[in-house]
């Protein structure tokens, strides 16, 4: 007390040192300024008035206070008019003690009854008393604002509930039945505005309210509050602000950092998991976090029993999945090691003994007690997920992957961690073996299993090395399996035989993607018909469809490198067909031409790519596809004679670029694969197969595949055999024999191999011919269509096409082939079956043995077949 | 040829009764030593209770050793138990054999239950015992008396897994007695009840009955596969049979999962019944087009499962359809002559598989040549020449190809001569069926209709029935 009025009747220099103090203690103590100048002189305090513009208006509860010591202020003429009510208020007020009261509480009483109205007429739903008030307070918190007093928590209190009130009344409006009346209505969107305009203006206090009320009011009230006892009011504020700053910077543990012993472990967790949920978004909190992690380290380092042991790797390791938040795009690096090695340190402890288990739902327990198997007789039960952390882990090291730039040296020794993640992850595996809990250990393999299914076997050999190091193994392991093939198997069959589809599903799906990495074509293949997976794969997961594409383009990439050409061109046609490969594939966000993704959507997105050295190249991909269409669409194109059939095509990409490239004027030296692949084609299409050959052979992209000279090789010999057909298609009617002979010599094949591609194409009655065996030459037999033989032949053809589709038109309608299609179906096939063998008895009585029967049955049979394995890939990963 | 032998891979889909004929069969054809098969056919034998066979084995496999004192033991045991059994069974036997019993019984079977035992107190105990007797007896090589017994039970009991398994019994009773036809309606029956139920515990062992019942229907299926090979290769008409039901897609997928060496049979039964096929109007009963196409068919299939399974018999149509490659067509068909020959169930039918092989040579090489050397096509049809012209001129003869096909015995060639196919009937083909499968549709259409509006009027109906 004496303090303060030696203070007050001090001269301008002792004020001006508090003014200092004042402006050292912080930013958020803007308010304790004024009090300074408030002690002041009259006259000092008019110069100050004068110079320190509207931030020296402030007239505080402290300068009524000073006012009652000194003579009362004179009027100042500059002062804005808001002042002027304070200055009425002092006025007013004689009594010292009830003035200073009443100079902030009075309005602050004034809110609160403002506050009180407006929340009566939330209860009876009046907005327009409610806009009124609600004007009326923010004049009065501006007024506040306007000397410069901090936004009372009352006020953000009630922004906040009335924000709320609002929105649930916006809701309740929009589903009533019976609308409020119109001035209401106007009232309730006016208010809206309003509030959502004071919202913004006080965003931060909002904020700060919303994250520790509390504090909030505790930090106004300190400022606010204490005042009026001017000696008290040091000490007052003081402490709380020692509380204040001691919150961001130590947690106020500053004091107890000697106690890290092992008795108080518990008690010293407690509080870090209560801070825990507390502290939020401030620019703190990191600082925060990691002074938790601290702790806890130290903690771990004091822990003496198991466990505690467990127990504070529990906190710590969540502690540090905690630390970054949805501000940075992944886990700093140095943490996820951290975090790494104590997942380890836990797994290793809990598996070697085995009396304590860490289950995600326990009986209750204290927190606070120790425990030992002997108190708890028998198994202590502890609460946490060894397996959630594991994904998090795995979660994280992916997440770290998709946003490091793949071509810097940071992702390269970001991969290098994999081994040891792999090494956690085989250690968790082979815990859950031996304490036997199926569900987490099916999680954990299908885990291992996601490391390891698309990799070569050089590095799945690495992995295991390093996993075989480890002092506890898991069952399966390279070493016992052999080959990593073997390994899979195993680790795939464990997941087949456990309940969880989606695993069983994944499991499958990685299988075949494996097989199919390795060249086993038919094992892919059959394994990928046998789970039907196609029927069922839309209303699996995003996750999962893109594992299914991956799969599906594996697969066909496979076929290409075995030389199953057709096949290749079946299975990666339907993904190339959307034109969205990347997207479909996870490598890369698909620009969307028409729509506009909103954030979450793009986010979601951006989570769902793969890392980068998970990616199938898809350039190459493009030229698998390519010139597998190529070797399929060439020669059926020039089959076909008439310009009406040529719109039949079995490769809408590849015949798109085709006519592109016909189009052009002029083509210059082919520079990208596509360029490459267009010309090839033409080549082909005039029968010139050795260039086609050399420009296909020339794609730079091939040295991405494994054992690129083979495929190489491959794509040569069927480029001879696909351009002698394409040859024949082409001049057959130029000519009325050609010899074998010359042929065989033109595509440089052996003249068995040119018999026998003829052969087929007779017999297949792609190509009206027949041997000569004794002159060893092809004679055409071709006839020439008229005109009108030609049209009746088309329209021939149309009409059948019609009776298909209205027969499937009529299969849809009925809901499933199971209606009238399976019974007509049979009685037609039989009956189609019937005619077709009196024509081919006709057919043999007048030119022998014609194979005949074609179509009918077959046909209808092979067009089931066909629709069997494509057709559901399409927006498989829409 | 040792290598293409099946029988090693086909026993353990078969009872161990049913494997005797194939080890017979081994030691008759050579590919194996003597004392090998003899070896074999003793350890099937000890697991049986036909001793006396046993002990013979064992007698020619150490004749210079003791016969183990154990099937002494186990012969009295089993004349014992079969005394037993059969007094058991006697005692059903006598009801079921009144005349009256036989008139009174009826379909339903729980009512036939219910009917023996009010009347003559049997009990649904009792009746197992001819199950059991039957077993036995079957265990024994009594084969006939099994099947009788089998039968009676099947037709009492009610229990669904005994039945099954006496189902399973009767087959193979029957199958070893040879009476091919009560084997193939056998063979039937139990095929349908494989195929409509999906409940588990199908198969003869019912122990491993948590396994799924997908599964259990797939090792039923193939079990089935292999025993009706028996039925089919020995029943007049089971070539086109076995087609029928292996081109049947359930079956293919069976033979295409778990056992793709039924191909070779597959194969063999396509080409065996070529003439089937080529000769419609003969048979009297109306082939399906699955078996008509059936060469097609296998050939696809053939070459979808080439990485399984191959050999000389799939190759031959391999080469012969897919290749086009004559040369070696008639290289595995040389080849594929010896395995027929020395397997088990295709012996028989060496002579017609040639025949209709080299048919179907001579018919893809007519299809794709104009001019063909005689001396070239015999030698293809590993004939002489003589022997060649002799059954081109039959070929042509009897294929009604002598429009086309003329002979130049100066040049010694054959001359196809084949007009190609008239525009309009190309025409007429392709619009053949659509007039019927319009009709259908439209009959379907009205169908559909009729139903809906069915429907409608039973619910316009309904209202006035509540107001009444």
């Amino acid at each position: 007390m004496s303090r303060f009025f030696r203070q007050a009747g001090d001269s301008d220099s002792d004020s001006e040192s508090s003014d200092d103090e004042s402006m050292s203690s912080g930013a958020e103590d803007v308010p304790q300024r004024p009090l300074a100048p408030a002690k002041q002189a009259p006259g000092s305090m008019s110069r100050f008035l004068k110079t320190a513009g509207s931030d020296s208006s402030d007239s505080d509860s402290d300068e009524d206070s000073d006012s009652d010591s000194d003579a009362p202020p004179p009027r100042r003429p500059g002062l804005p008019t808001v002042d002027d009510s304070d200055d009425d208020d002092q006025s007013d007020d004689d009594a010292p003690g009830v003035r200073i009261k009443s100079a902030s509480e009075r309005r602050l009483d004034e809110m609160k009854a403002t506050g009180k109205v407006i929340e009566n007429g939330l209860k009876i739903n009046d907005w327009v008393a409610i806009s009124n008030e609600f004007d009326k307070l923010a004049r009065m918190v501006q007024r506040q604002h306007n000397v410069s007093e901090p936004v009372p928590p009352f006020y953000v209190q009630t922004l906040v509930s009335l924000e709320g009130s609002l929105n649930t009344a916006v809701a309740k409006e929009k589903e009533a039945k019976k609308k409020m009346n119109a001035t209401n209505a106007k009232a309730l969107t006016a208010v809206k505005q309003k509030v959502k305009k004071a919202l913004k203006e006080y965003e931060a206090e909002v904020k700060k309210f919303q994250e520790d009320p509390e504090g909030f009011e505790r930090e106004y009230s300190a400022i606010v509050a204490p005042e009026p006892t001017a000696p008290g009011r040091r000490a007052a504020t003081q402490v709380p602000d020692d509380n204040v700053s001691d919150d961001f910077t130590t947690v106020g543990k500053g004091g107890k950092v000697m106690q890290f012993t092992s008795e108080g472990i518990f008690k010293n967790l407690q509080a870090v998991q209560e801070a825990r949920g507390k502290k939020i978004l401030t620019i703190a909190q990191n600082t925060d976090r990691a002074e938790q992690i601290r702790i806890l380290e130290k903690l771990l380092e004091v822990a003496a029993t198991s466990y505690q042991r467990i127990r504070v790797l529990l906190a710590l390791i969540s502690s540090r999945f905690d630390y970054n938040s949805s501000v940075s795009t992944h886990m700093p690096i140095e943490l996820w090691l951290h975090a790494q090695r104590e997942v380890d340190q836990l797994v290793s402890i809990v598996a070697s003994d085995g009396n304590y288990s860490i289950q995600e739902v326990t009986d209750d327990y204290d927190e606070l007690v120790e425990r030992s198997p002997a108190t708890e007789g028998g198994v202590v039960r502890i609460r946490g997920s060894i397996i959630s952390f594991i994904d998090r882990l795995d979660d994280e090291f992916t997440r770290s992957l998709q946003n490091i730039d793949p071509h810097g040296t940071e992702y390269v020794d970001r991969l290098k961690d994999e081994k040891g993640l792999y090494c956690t992850i085989c250690r968790a595996q082979a815990f859950y073996e031996k304490t036997k809990q199926d569900e987490p250990l099916g999680r954990v393999i299908m885990r291992r299993l996601e490391h390891i299914y698309s990799k070569p076997n050089a590095v799945v050999t690495a992995l295991e090395a390093a996993a075989d190091a480890s002092e506890i193994q898991p069952g399966m392991i390279l070493s016992v399996q052999g080959t990593t093939t073997a390994l899979i198997h195993s680790l795939c069959v464990y997941l087949y035989r456990s309940g969880n589809s989606l695993l069983r599903t994944r499991a499958m799906l990685s299988h075949i993607y494996h097989h199919a990495l390795h060249n086993e074509f038919y094992t892919a293949r059959d394994m990928l018909l046998m789970s039907h997976m196609q029927e069922s794969i839309h209303s699996a997961d995003v996750g999962t469809q893109i594992l299914y594409n991956r799969t599906v383009v594996q697969l066909g990439l496979c076929a290409f490198r075995s030389g199953l050409i057709k096949e290749a061109q079946a299975t990666l046609q339907e993904i190339f067909t959307t034109q969205r490969v990347k997207e479909l594939l996870a490598q890369g966000v698909h620009q969307q031409r028409f729509q506009i993704l909103t954030p979450e959507q793009e986010k979601a997105e951006k989570q769902r790519q793969l890392p980068f050295h998970m990616h199938i190249n898809t350039e190459l991909l493009e030229a698998a596809f390519l010139v597998s269409s190529m070797l399929v669409e060439i020669p059926l194109l020039a089959s076909i004679e008439s310009d009406e059939l040529k719109r039949k095509t079995i490769s809408k990409p590849f015949r798109r670029l085709l006519d592109f490239a016909d189009r052009q004027v002029f083509t210059g030296p082919p520079e990208s694969t596509r360029d490459h692949i267009m010309q090839a084609s033409k080549a082909l299409q005039d029968g010139d197969w050795e260039q086609c050959r050399d420009l296909i052979q020339s794609i730079k992209i091939w040295s991405l595949m494994p054992e690129a000279a083979a495929v190489k090789e491959m794509l040569a010999e069927r480029i001879q055999e696909q351009g002698l057909r394409t040859y024949l298609f082409t001049y057959a009617p130029h000519y009325s024999t050609l010899s074998i002979s010359l042929l065989s010599r033109t595509f440089s094949l052996p003249v068995n191999t040119v018999t026998s591609i003829v052969s087929k194409m007779i017999w297949n009655e792609e190509l009206s011919a027949s041997l000569d065996q004794s002159g060893d030459v092809v004679v055409f037999h071709r006839i020439e269509p008229s005109r009108t033989q030609q049209l009746a032949q088309t329209l021939a053809e149309k009409l059948a096409a019609m009776v298909d589709q209205s027969e499937k038109a009529l299969d849809a309608k009925m809901g499933g082939a199971s209606g009238w299609g399976d019974r007509t179906d049979g009685t037609k096939g039989d009956k189609r079956g019937e005619q077709a063998q009196e024509r081919r008895g006709r057919g043999e009585r007048t030119r022998g043995a014609r194979g005949g029967a074609r179509g009918g049955r077959g046909g209808r049979f092979s067009q089931g077949l066909g629709n069997q394995m494509p057709g559901q890939r399409a927006q498989a990963a829409a | 040829m040792a290598e293409y032998d099946l029988s090693k891979t086909i026993i353990p889909y078969l009872d161990r009764h049913l494997s005797f004929p194939l080890l017979a069969h081994l030691a008759e054809s050579k590919l194996f030593s003597d004392k090998e098969v003899t070896a074999a056919q003793y350890e099937l034998a000890k697991g049986t209770n036909m001793f006396d066979y046993a002990v013979n084995l064992f007698e020619q496999l150490y004749p210079d050793q003791e016969v183990p004192a154990e099937f002494d033991e186990k012969r009295k045991n089993a004349v014992s138990t079969h005394e037993r059994l059969q007094q058991e069974a006697q005692a059903v036997l006598d009801v079921i054999e009144n005349p009256d019993v036989a008139q009174a019984l009826r379909q339903d079977k729980n009512q036939n239950l219910l009917y023996l035992k009010d009347n003559y107190n049997l009990t649904l105990d009792q009746i197992t015992a001819l199950y059991n007797f039957g077993q036995f007896q079957y265990s024994y090589g009594n084969y006939s008396g099994a099947a009788d017994y089998l039968y009676h039970f099947r037709v009492l009991s009610t229990d669904n897994d005994l039945n099954t398994s006496a189902h399973w019994g009767k087959l193979a009773s029957d199958i070893l007695t040879g009476k091919w036809t009560v084997a193939l309606e056998e063979l039937n029956t139990l095929r349908e009840s494989i195929d409509s139920r999906s409940a588990p515990s199908v198969l003869l062992s019912s122990g491993s009955s948590t396994a799924e019942p997908a599964l259990m229907q797939l090792h039923s299926r193939t079990w089935l596969v292999h025993w009706s090979l028996f039925v089919y290769f020995n029943y007049p008409q089971g070539r086109t049979l076995l087609l029928e039901t292996f081109l049947s897609p359930t079956y293919l997928n069976t033979i295409q999962t778990s056992c793709p060496w039924i191909l070779r049979y597959l194969t063999t039964a396509a080409i065996l019944s070529r003439k089937a096929s080529a000769l419609p109007s003969s048979s009297s009963t109306p082939i399906s087009s699955r078996v008509r196409n059936a060469i097609r068919e296998v050939v696809k299939v053939i070459q979808t499962e080439e990485y399984q399974y191959q050999d000389p018999v799939t190759s031959f149509l391999k080469e012969l359809y897919i290749e086009f490659d004559f040369d070696a067509a008639q290289r595995e068909l040389a080849r594929a002559e010896k395995v027929v020959a020395d397997d088990f169930f295709l012996g028989e039918f060496k002579e017609e598989f040639l025949d209709n092989a080299r048919y179907l040579i001579s018919e893809a090489y007519c299809r794709i040549h104009q001019k063909i050397d005689i001396a070239d096509l015999s030698k293809r049809l590993n004939l002489s020449r003589d022997e060649g012209e002799k059954w081109i001129v039959n070929l042509i003869r009897e294929t009604r190809m002598g429009a086309d096909a003329k002979i130049d015995l100066e040049k010694n060639v054959i001359e196809i001569n084949r007009p190609p196919l008239p525009v309009y009937q190309t025409i007429i083909e392709k619009t053949r069926g659509l007039a019927l499968r319009t009709q259908a549709l439209g009959a379907a259409a009205a169908r559909s209709g009729q139903q809906s509006s069915g429907v409608a009027k039973s619910e316009a109906l309904s209202p006035t029935v509540a107001v009444k």
